[in-house]
């Protein structure tokens, strides 16, 4: 029964060593992005974000520890009649790329690709969404997001010709805060 | 292969612990989990199997499996609804508490606990040591059987940071022994 007086304090030691994570939460961060069109009819579509404009994110980017959940979300209107993946990539700096070539080569792909079918309009569900991050992708988020919070972020589809108009679309992170 | 030396480890001590015991129970609880300030998760219901095992007159170990669903975070972005399913979680682990829960009577204890805890949903998947403390109440109407009523706060860990729950739950305890 020794084993009593050690297994008590143990415990409480443990308790007592998770005292720095008891101070945090996940907070929902969300950047709305301007309605746009991704189209192979004109320059490649792009969107400089600055997390820095969200209240939420600019009082606690100090305490900001991990991502815990983050998704891709808006409505897609595939306008013609294949069916097309959309793919967002990211670079860390701003940039001012003019072709999916361009983008494919030099940026770190952050989500997709999401498939609408042609001539269909689909919303993005927040469930698949999680699923369609890219590891290198979200590495490259997380540092940014601890980092300047500025980042660029590009729309192009997967096949050699495409329109898309894509609307409501919202960038959602769900951050880990803690002291 | 690490979650059954760590289920074959919980039991080699409890049955240890068992040999010398005053007390024995098996029970088991259903309740409420909240997440605390979680914004991408809702509230939904647990419930498990514990084994209390007194070991003297103040100290009781026990022994639990818990498992959770918990419920789908419903936001408004750029003006249209989502959801975001919650986290289907299963832990295993082990409390100890001040005094015993089982017996005749109105008993009133403290718990801590420590336990191994998984939390998952699709592109989320989370397992790691997580922690509870708070506070029991046993109501012993026959030598036999308890009501046991709890709330607790408890932390999954995730890097520097924790996913917290206030779990509400109420069970029964039969006492196997004495």
């Amino acid at each position: 029964m020794k084993w009593l007086k050690f297994m008590v304090p143990a415990l409480v030691l443990s308790l007592a060593a998770a005292g720095c994570i008891l101070v945090s939460g996940q907070f929902l961060v969300d950047f709305a992005l301007d309605d746009f069109d991704v189209s192979t009819e004109s320059t490649v579509t792009r969107e400089d974000v600055d997390l820095n404009t969200n209240e939420d994110y600019a009082d606690h980017k100090d305490e900001l520890k991990a991502i815990a959940d983050i998704a891709v979300l808006g409505t897609l209107k595939n306008n013609l009649s294949g069916n097309i993946g959309i793919e967002v990539w990211m670079t860390a700096t701003p940039t001012t790329y003019t072709t999916s070539t361009e983008v494919s080569n030099n940026a770190t792909k952050l989500w997709g690709p999401f498939v609408v079918l042609g001539n269909a309009s689909k919303t993005v569900d927040w469930n698949e969404s999680a699923n369609l991050f890219s590891g290198p992708g979200k590495a490259l988020l997380l540092n940014e997001i601890k980092g300047d919070g500025q980042f660029t972020i590009y729309a192009i589809g997967n096949s050699t010709t495409y329109s898309v108009d894509v609307d409501n679309g919202v960038l959602a992170i769900v951050l880990d805060f803690g002291k | 292969m690490r979650k059954l030396f760590a289920i074959a480890a919980l039991t080699s001590l409890v049955a240890a612990g068992a040999a010398h015991a005053t007390g024995v129970g098996v029970g088991v609880f259903g309740g409420l989990s909240y997440p605390i300030i979680q914004d991408d998760v809702a509230s939904g219901s647990m419930l498990g199997l514990r084994a209390p095992v007194s070991l003297a007159p103040m100290i009781t170990v026990e022994p639990f499996y818990a498992s959770s669903s918990l419920g789908d975070a419903e936001v408004t972005l750029g003006g249209l609804p989502y959801t975001r399913e919650g986290f289907s979680g299963k832990a295993y682990g082990l409390n100890v508490m001040l005094g015993s829960p089982i017996g005749m009577g109105f008993k009133f204890y403290p718990i801590v606990g420590i336990g191994k805890y998984k939390l998952e949903r699709t592109g989320t998947d989370i397992n790691e040591v997580g922690y509870n403390i708070g506070l029991g109440i046993g109501i012993g109407a026959t030598p036999k059987l308890s009501l046991q009523v709890r709330g607790e706060l408890e932390l999954v860990k995730t890097g520097d940071t924790s996913r917290k729950f206030g779990n509400a739950t109420a069970g029964l305890t039969y006492s196997l022994m004495p």
